[in-house]
């Protein structure tokens, strides 16, 4: 159509929008922690329409279902008004609140705060859920003196970040995509939606546009899976086996990249070879007289000089392989030694791993062949220079274009941890690090392995902790323990059940503050964490423990504060509410220092600013963390004088510096805002987001896009930007010693601390492999397989987040009930019919639920929708709503527990071994038809009140920001017009 | 002008975003609102212009899914209009988009009966057929950057698996891309002749194995190569 | 389709309406001896005037906009709905003047007696015509767009109207007249043909399929999800689904009252067990317009799965 005849139609039709009473402002989405950049059209204080924005880095534009959902979440009837305080002589629970002033609420924090804080600091347990500001309630922790703060990563996929940055100093999750421009075969582990939900529905099309083969291994098949060219069918929990067999069949091949291995990763190194030794399975360091254990200088064989040399060289050829005597007699052989002996072994041939994980013996050969062909085959150059780590020039990159993407299907299982290494190690023998077509690290990653922050292990009055709460062990020494080995942190982090738990286990704070073990605490303070429903594992029991009482009466959690937007289940078993805004009314930062929204080839931060006017008193998180900083006198919060530093949150991101230059933005800083990453702080600040479309953009020269962890051009910006410590290589860790370690002081071959129970032991020796294993998940070793035939996972909804989004009168239209897919062979071998009712049976309880049979699932896999089930009265919903009768939470199934057997396994929480992975995904079930015809979802808990003085929710909606401009058909039109309808043009239509 | 849309199912995962992009912009669009009724309490629901449907085609293990994104197909034989005794739905003649003049329209149901794709949705609140405009009020609208003059589910589909243009303009992106990709009509046997269009999926790009090692290789232990570091 | 019972009721009482003052009148033109009567004209006529009416107030009752009704007169060109309506107004005017006629002038015909008879059964024919070609004319569903459908429609409208003729004229004149005795038993005899044709019609599979529906010919396809988890519109519309046995159940049902029981109630000729023929048939003719709703399948069900609870 050519813009004549658009100007000639236009011109016969009315003005549908007054665009002058509208004004258009861009901010980041907040429907999920995707960040897109939004053009929100504003009219009257109304909105009209929130947009992708065309120029933002993450979605190009794009919006997904929620973030078209926003106005609906603006005007939902849930939206807490008010701080709350339950009311004198009520149930937790109950949700009998007065409504009270935001003097008196922050006053009540103020006196607790400060009083735990002078005695115990560690009695304050502060954890965060679905939030994105980390960075800040991280370091208002450490002000705070608490050890006890972490957020969602333990029970979201801490496996996933760990296993990445324990093996190449980034991951998948939010680390790292795969370079969707020129990527050949792309495989997709585990995946529903994740976090980068619109860049990966972006980067899915330009793979299919460009011919690129996608696999997608899941045991459902919808959404991305819906357009995969290949569908491997997985049986839960053994992604890892797959993987592995995969690497069997490229060594059996010899089809390594080894100069990628020889050049950029530890498997030429050499390890000690002494089973049974103290020091077994380290590596091999060059002593100086003075040195300590592992200050010496790692060694491998030069090939040249028939010597050992320092294996970080630049001038070195090392083995690959071989097996040496080291002048003092150890000996010793390389990490790729270790490895090709253990995965040549024939429990990992295709067939025995195609009995394990279901996947035929010669689809595993045929997929790793096909990633073979592609990664050696089908190399692609980009003829860049650029200059590696030693300085030395190189004329181009070399792409192996095969790339992969993995999450929570991978991560939520007790060997998530191993499998997702196993996947990075299948990436590293094909070379597809950081190259073109591989899987490239955003910005500030990659880092060095792993980041070089130690978990805090202080307690000290009124004293900020010397590092955060949550760093990175490397060994059984930073193990956050007392001196009997015992945890010191509330969540047991860092404790010998969970020894690389990075990112907490914040799936088991109510229980163990419910049992005061390690011990009790006073305050509970939960920001954007609807734990009394759907992200607690074993939700009954844990609605029991939020309200369990001691002896006097007393609640065994003394004190529970929680920081919500809405009316959601927490607020019913919180003490106090503290009303947030929403994602449309306040400032924020999507900050370098937190998870930034960077893309491969550009650092980005961004930012929220408000667009409507809140019409409640609310008050943001960000906002109540600055003035308790304030109020608690919190050394980087306080002047010499004891002044208070900041005055609010805006002027807190303006001057606050982590270190000189570097603050919670990376855009426009210096006095005149011309600076970039490192700079002065800069007065306009937030006006040079907001000119800039609430977005900062720093793209990466050509030399600084790949090979990054061994790139000095990108190094010493990302040094100079304070992404990393130094510009030395970032060594990839095939074979981790870090590891090796902990399994040594379960091996009670370890000179440092060594745990003392048989059980700990066990697990440090079986799991803590330096090398990628598998291992059946942990709930599967415990139960009757045959007992519980089924594995239950769940799946995000791509149109629903979490709790988030019932309360949205369109979103809950797509789906207000969740039901329990199964495949349908299966169903019909067991009888049991579609749409029927069905008891669905674990070892930690029982629900009822709604059978949906269907094709694309896993014949023994059931799964459902996660996170659809609510609270009658919750949410501003009605009592007998869909979401209360019919819909069903998998969570009551899935216990924060082992398996109970009577052995001293008991009591371990039901994570990965290694890191404290909430292991969601290991659910075994059993499935028996309902007798007796009951219908409707089991358990039933009674409904939630709404929050006081609340509106009724209305019966009937009409949204719209303005009366609507009919087009008036004329009437000669109308009468006249035949058959064929081919009508005359419309008459200037007068507005109806 | 033959004006439409073209939907992709080899990538449309079904995400719901052009659903929720459409009621959204509709709502307070020129045939708006789109009333919802019980939206907070049991079975909820609502007048929406874009539904997505999801298929399974074959039977387990050979099965396939598909997500279907249905709105008006602003048909070329549109019955719709002809069964309607008030003249309230039309066929316009310079671009064939099919309206409702919602100041004419008694409620009757007929042209909803007389649809075969399910895009027309009488309003519960207001009394009047609601359908798709292809989003006339955006498309037109000069005011709006040129970038933006697209339908509001074109704009937001974050797979790009719909494009809207003039399917008589033999040189249009639609018209290329149903050219190419082979585009289907739905129920073509009712003669409605729809002119949205839809892309089968595509087939399967090939992926080449590469050649195994001989056995003799295999056996045979690794070999070191001089590779400086 | 789902059944609105404001729809019944229009098709059946304004069937029998048209069907009754068309063959009132046409017997009166032709001088078949028994409607040659002033006082049987006029209760007949005034009682076709009050069915048709009822039924037209009723139609009106399934509009949600009725204040745009009168547009409904609009769309003459293409639309047999405009159609309908135009020729059921259009009707009224000669049905009344000739009513006028013979009330003022009794029964003998004069020229515009006469004129204004014929305009009233051609209208009565045609506007039935319209109404059954409203359904006739949706390709959507297969069991309506067929010429069986006008043929039922008008065949059981003349039944029940002559039924009626019957009855009125028996209560009137003590006895009823053989020739519309016999007129009563060749439209039962007729209604009851048409009706086994369309049953054994549509019971034969044919059209659309979710296939066609969904552009997947090669292998089977299932619905997995409908996009909404509750009912909407489409589903309230289109979705009525009802039991085949309960199906058949009814089409018993009406069969019988339609055409069986009214036929032996005919055999005695009790004037007032007449009367209990014509409300038997009326009854059994709203089960077969409910029929002919339930077991309509609208294509769009192939894009729309009920909620079953
Ligand atoms: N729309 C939407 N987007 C979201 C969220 C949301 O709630 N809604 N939540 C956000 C959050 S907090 C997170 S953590 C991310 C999570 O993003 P995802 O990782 O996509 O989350 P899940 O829905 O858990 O997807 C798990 C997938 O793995 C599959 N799966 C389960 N077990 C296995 C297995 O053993 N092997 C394999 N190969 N696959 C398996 C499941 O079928 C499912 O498809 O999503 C984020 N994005
Ligand atoms: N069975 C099962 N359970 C799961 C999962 C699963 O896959 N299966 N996934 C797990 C994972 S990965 C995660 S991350 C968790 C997520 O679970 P949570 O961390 O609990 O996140 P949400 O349920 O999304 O929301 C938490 C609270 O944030 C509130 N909120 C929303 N917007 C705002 C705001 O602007 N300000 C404030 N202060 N509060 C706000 C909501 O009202 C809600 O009460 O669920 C976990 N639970
Ligand atoms: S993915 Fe959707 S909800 Fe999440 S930020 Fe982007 S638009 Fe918003
Ligand atoms: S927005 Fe695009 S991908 Fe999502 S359902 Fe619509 S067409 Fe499909
Ligand atoms: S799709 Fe339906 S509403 Fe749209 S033009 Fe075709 S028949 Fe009419
Ligand atoms: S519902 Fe409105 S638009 Fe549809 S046929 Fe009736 S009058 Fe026309
Ligand atoms: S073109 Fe506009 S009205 Fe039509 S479906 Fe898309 S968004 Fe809705
Ligand atoms: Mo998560």
């Amino acid at each position: 159509m050519t813009s004549q005849d658009i100007i000639a139609i236009a011109s016969d039709l009315p003005d549908f929008e007054d665009h002058d009473k509208q004004e258009i402002k861009y901010t980041t989405c907040y429907m999920c922690a995707c960040r897109c950049g939004i053009k929100v059209t504003v009219e009257d204080n109304k909105v009209r329409y929130i947009q992708g924005n065309p120029n933002h880095p993450v979605n190009k534009g794009v919006l997904c279902a929620k973030g078209n959902s926003g106005i609906m979440k603006q005007y939902s009837p849930a939206k807490l008004t008010s701080p709350l305080l339950r009311k004198e002589g009520t149930e937790r629970g109950a949700g009998e609140f007065e409504e009270i002033s935001w003097d008196r609420a922050l006053d009540i924090v103020e006196k607790r705060l400060s009083h735990i804080r002078a005695t115990d600091p560690k009695q304050l347990a502060y954890f965060t859920g679905r939030d994105q500001m980390q960075a800040l309630t991280g370091m208002w922790a450490s002000q705070f003196g608490t050890i006890n703060w972490a957020a969602h990563g333990g029970f979201c996929s801490v496996n996933m970040a760990a296993g990445g940055l324990y093996t190449m100093g980034h991951a998948f999750w939010e680390f790292g995509d795969p370079d969707w421009e020129n990527t050949k075969y792309f495989m997709m582990w585990g995946v529903a939606e994740d976090h980068s939900s619109n860049p990966l529905k972006l980067g899915l099309k330009r793979l299919k546009e460009r011919g690129a083969k996608f696999v997608s291994v899941n045991p459902v098949r919808t959404g991305y899976q819906a357009i995969a060219d290949e569908w491997v069918a997985i049986r839960p929990g053994t992604d890892g086996i797959f993987a592995l067999s995969m690497i069997h069949v490229l060594l059996k091949n010899k089809l390594v990249d080894d100069e990628f291995l020889i050049r950029y990763t530890n498997s030429p190194q050499l390890v000690v070879n002494t089973p049974g030794k103290v020091g077994d399975g380290l590596f091999y360091r060059q002593m100086t007289e003075d040195s300590k254990a592992d200050e010496g200088t790692i060694q491998i064989w030069d090939l040249q000089t028939e010597t050992f040399a320092d294996a970080n060289r630049a001038d070195i050829s090392p083995a690959l392989f071989g097996e040496f005597t080291a002048a003092d007699g150890t000996p010793v052989r390389t990490a790729m030694s270790i490895l090709i002996e253990k995965y040549l072994d024939d429990q990992y041939s295709p067939e025995v791993a195609a009995k394990e994980c279901g996947v035929s013996a010669e689809d595993i050969e045929r997929i790793a062949l096909e990633m073979a062909h592609v990664a050696f085959k089908e190399t692609i150059t980009l003829d860049v220079e650029w200059t590696d780590w030693a300085g030395r020039k190189q004329d181009k990159f070399i792409g192996r274009p095969v790339s992969m993407h993995a999450m929570r299907g991978i991560s939520a299982h007790s060997n998530g941890f191993q499998t997702c290494r196993a996947l990075h190690l299948l990436q590293i023998m094909l070379g597809t690090i950081d190259c073109p077509g591989g899987h490239l690290a955003k910005p500030p990653f990659p880092k060095h392995i792993p980041p070089g922050i130690k978990p805090a292990k202080t307690n000290i009055p009124n004293t900020p902790l010397k590092s955060p709460p949550l760093g990175f062990p490397t060994c059984p020494e930073d193990l956050v323990i007392d001196d009997e080995g015992k945890p010191l942190r509330i969540d047991k982090a860092y404790s010998w059940d969970a020894p690389i738990s990075c990112h907490g286990l914040m799936h088991m704070v109510i229980s163990n503050a419910a049992k005061a073990d390690p011990y009790k605490i006073d305050t509970l303070m939960l920001f954007m964490a609807n734990m009394a429903w759907n992200s607690s594992m074993n939700t009954a029991q844990t609605l029991e423990m939020l309200t369990a009482k001691e002896t006097d009466d007393t609640y065994k959690i003394p004190f529970i504060i929680c920081s919500d937007a809405f009316n959601s289940e927490m607020v019913a078993y919180s003490d106090l509410v503290l009303p947030d805004t929403t994602y449309l009314e306040r400032y924020d930062t999507i900050s370098m220092l937190d998870r930034p929204i960077s893309e491969p080839g550009a650092a980005c931060d961004s930012v929220r600013t408000p667009v409507i006017e809140p019409d409640r008193n609310v008050l943001s998180w960000q906002e109540v963390m600055i003035e308790m900083a304030g109020r608690l006198k919190f050394p980087a919060f306080t002047k010499a004088d004891g002044e208070r530093k900041y005055k609010d949150y805006k002027d807190f991101i303006i001057n606050f510096e982590k270190e000189p230059g570097i603050g919670f933005l990376a855009g426009y800083r210096g006095e005149d805002g011309t600076k970039s990453l490192r700079g002065e702080p800069n007065p306009r600040q937030w006006e040079a987001y907001e000119e800039n479309q609430g977005f900062f953009e720093y793209k990466l020269a050509d030399n600084q896009r790949y090979m990054r962890h061994a790139n000095k051009d990108y190094l010493s910006l990302a040094k100079e930007a304070g992404w990393v410590g130094s510009t030395d290589q970032i060594i990839i860790e095939v074979y981790s010693e870090k590891l090796q370690k902990f399994r040594l002081a379960g091996q009670g071959l370890y000179d440092g601390p060594m745990p003392t129970e048989a059980h700990h032991k066990e697990r440090l020796a079986e799991y803590f492999d330096p090398l990628p294993i598998y291992y059946v998940p942990l709930e599967e070793q415990r139960i009757d397989r045959e007992e519980y035939p089924f594995h239950a996972v769940n799946q995000r909804p791509m149109f629903m987040y979490h709790s988030w989004d019932s309360q949205n009168a369109w979103l809950r239209q797509i789906m207000s009930q969740n039901y329990l897919y199964m495949n349908r062979v299966a169903g019909e071998k067991l009888g049991i019919d579609d749409l029927s009712w069905v008891w669905v049976e674990s070892h930690n309880g029982k629900i009822r639920a709604q059978i949906k049979l269907m094709e694309g699932t896993n014949e023994n896999t059931v799964w459902t929708w996660n996170a659809i089930a609510k609270r009658g009265g919750a949410w501003g919903l009605s009592e007998d709503t869909n979401e209360a009768t019919d819909a069903f939470l998998m969570n009551h199934l899935i216990s924060e527990l082992l398996p109970a057997k009577g052995d001293s396994y008991d009591k371990i929480t039901n994570s990965d071994p290694i890191t404290g992975q909430a292991a969601w995904y290991d659910l075994r079930v059993k499935i028996t038809p309902v007798e007796n015809g009951e219908t409707g979802a089991w358990p039933q808990f009674g409904p939630l009140k709404p929050q006081p003085n609340a509106k009724p929710s209305p019966s009937t909606l009409s949204y719209t920001s303005h009366k609507n401009v009919n087009i008036i058909r004329g009437w000669a039109d109308t009468l006249l017009t035949g058959a064929k309808h081919v009508g005359q043009k419309n008459k200037k239509a007068k507005k109806s | 002008m033959k004006l439409g849309l073209v939907v992709d199912l080899d990538t449309c995962v079904g995400c719901h975003g052009c659903a929720t992009a459409c009621k959204q912009w509709n709502t307070s669009g020129t045939i708006g609102p789109l009333s919802d009724q019980d939206p907070y309490s049991k079975d909820p629901s609502g007048t929406w212009l874009n539904r997505i449907r999801t298929y399974e085609v074959g039977d387990t293990p050979n099965s396939k899914t598909v997500h279907m994104p249905m709105s008006c197909m602003h048909c070329e034989d549109a019955a719709c209009v002809t069964v309607c005794p008030t003249g309230a739905s039309y066929k316009r003649e310079e671009d064939g988009i099919v309206l409702v003049d919602q100041d004419k329209c008694m409620g009757c149901n007929l042209c909803a009966w007389a649809c075969p794709y399910g895009a027309r949705e009488l309003d519960a609140e207001q009394g009047t057929m609601k359908k798709c405009t292809l989003c006339v009020d955006r498309i037109y609208d000069l005011k709006l950057p040129e970038a933006e003059r697209q339908p509001a589910c074109v704009l937001t589909c974050p797979t790009r698996s719909r494009t809207f243009g003039d399917f008589d303009d033999p040189n249009s992106e639609v018209s290329q891309l149903v050219r190419e990709r082979s585009g289907k009509q739905l129920l073509p046997e009712l003669g409605y002749n729809p002119v949205n269009t839809y892309l089968p999926p595509r087939n399967k790009p090939v992926a080449e194995v590469h050649a195994q090692a001989s056995v003799s290789q295999t056996v045979k232990g690794w070999v070191n190569k001089i590779i400086t570091r | 389709m789902h059944p609105a019972f404001s729809v019944l009721i229009f098709t059946v009482a304004s069937g029998a309406g048209y069907g009754l003052i068309f063959l009132l009148i046409l017997g009166h033109l032709v001088g078949i001896s028994a409607l040659q009567d002033q006082m049987l004209i006029l209760v007949a006529g005034i009682t076709s005037l009050i069915f048709i009416s009822c039924g037209l107030l009723a139609s009106t009752l399934h509009l949600t906009n009725p204040k745009n009704a009168w547009r409904a007169f609009s769309r003459f060109k293409t639309s047999w709905l405009s159609r309908e309506a135009v020729f059921a107004i259009l009707f009224y005017p000669f049905v009344i003047g000739y009513l006028l006629a013979i009330y003022l002038q009794g029964s003998q015909l004069n020229g515009l007696s006469a004129l204004l008879g014929v305009m009233s059964l051609v209208i009565a024919f045609i506007t039935l015509f319209c109404t059954s070609m409203i359904y006739a004319s949706l390709k959507t569903i297969k069991q309506w767009n067929t010429a069986l459908t006008p043929v039922n429609y008008i065949v059981l409208g003349l039944m029940s109207g002559s039924l009626l003729l019957l009855a009125i004229q028996a209560m009137l004149a003590a006895s009823p007249a053989t020739d519309l005795y016999n007129l009563a038993f060749v439209f039962l005899a007729m209604g009851a043909v048409v009706k086994s044709i369309y049953f054994y019609w549509i019971g034969k599979p044919s059209g659309s399929t979710i296939k066609t529906a969904t552009g997947f010919t090669q292998a089977s396809v299932r619905l997995l999800d409908q996009g909404h988890s509750s009912n909407a519109f489409l589903n309230n519309e289109f979705g009525y689904t009802v039991e085949a046995d309960k199906l058949l159940r009814i089409r018993m049902a009406s069969l019988g009252l339609s055409f069986l029981i009214p036929a032996l109630i005919l055999m005695s000729t009790s004037s007032v067990l007449l009367v209990l023929a014509v409300f038997v048939c009326l009854a059994g003719l709203l089960a077969e317009r409910w029929l002919f709703f339930a077991e309509a399948r609208h294509v769009v069900r192939f894009f729309q799965a009920n909620k079953k609870d």
